[in-house]
């Protein structure tokens, strides 16, 4: 986990990680959120659909950009205040994303930082595409 | 237009985009208290868009002082005045 401190998140300062989507992880966000949609659960559904496989939640691909500012940027004293996301491209289990984030506007009255993050596929396709607000804390 | 009026209504553009009314006329007597979504997160939001917009960093002190609009639109003014060109 990182330690950066508001001072030291400067516009251009990056960081990035990856992460391989399973079914298990599909399980676990219907599990947690009991969102059931076949799509998501049902694999002859989902092809049936045109899909190669069960389709990812969209907000499973998005809950990577809590580990981004989590773990990296700016790790520990970061406070999740707000996220405008989009989604560009499905994804499926056995996928490797990987997720992006670029400190862009830094707010020192407020001590809020804004990140432009997104996360492609193996492929360099992105799929996903963000602008978080983070506070980080004292 | 003035420079000062050019500024105003590009301040009001700001307004619009962050509580998402374009309806929103700014006036220098205006607060927190005319708009029904103007909370402390949106104060936020309505103070970075502004550091955007005007290329100017804030510090906390000087937003904490302002009590309205019209402050705010003079604070934007002084700030611009000291920018290097």
């Amino acid at each position: 986990m990182n330690h950066h401190t508001l001072q030291q998140m400067q516009p251009g300062m990056k960081a990035s990680f990856q992460v391989r989507i399973t079914e298990a992880m599909l399980d676990a966000f219907e599990s947690l959120t009991g969102d059931a949609n076949p799509l998501h659960k049902d694999k002859a559904y989902a092809l049936a659909a045109g899909h190669p496989d069960r389709v990812a939640f969209g907000m499973l691909t998005a809950s990577f950009f809590s580990t981004l500012i989590g773990m990296y940027l700016p790790g520990e004293k970061a406070l999740f205040q707000g996220a405008d996301i989009s989604f560009h491209a499905p994804v499926y289990p056995g996928q490797t994303l990987t997720v992006e984030g670029e400190v862009g506007h830094v707010n020192e009255a407020f001590g809020q930082v804004e990140i432009r993050a997104r996360i492609v596929n193996e492929a360099g396709a992105k799929v996903c595409k963000a602008l978080l607000k983070v506070g980080v804390r004292v | 237009m003035s420079e000062a009026e050019k500024n105003q209504e590009r301040l009001q553009a700001v307004f619009r985009d962050i509580f998402d009314d374009e309806s929103i006329v700014i006036h220098r007597a205006m607060t927190a208290k005319d708009i029904e979504e103007w909370d402390s997160l949106t104060h936020i939001n309505l103070v970075v868009a502004t550091e955007k917009e005007f290329g100017l960093r804030f510090s906390l002190a000087e937003i904490k002082a302002l009590k309205n609009v019209g402050e705010f639109q003079d604070l934007i003014e002084r700030k611009l005045a000291q920018k290097p060109a």
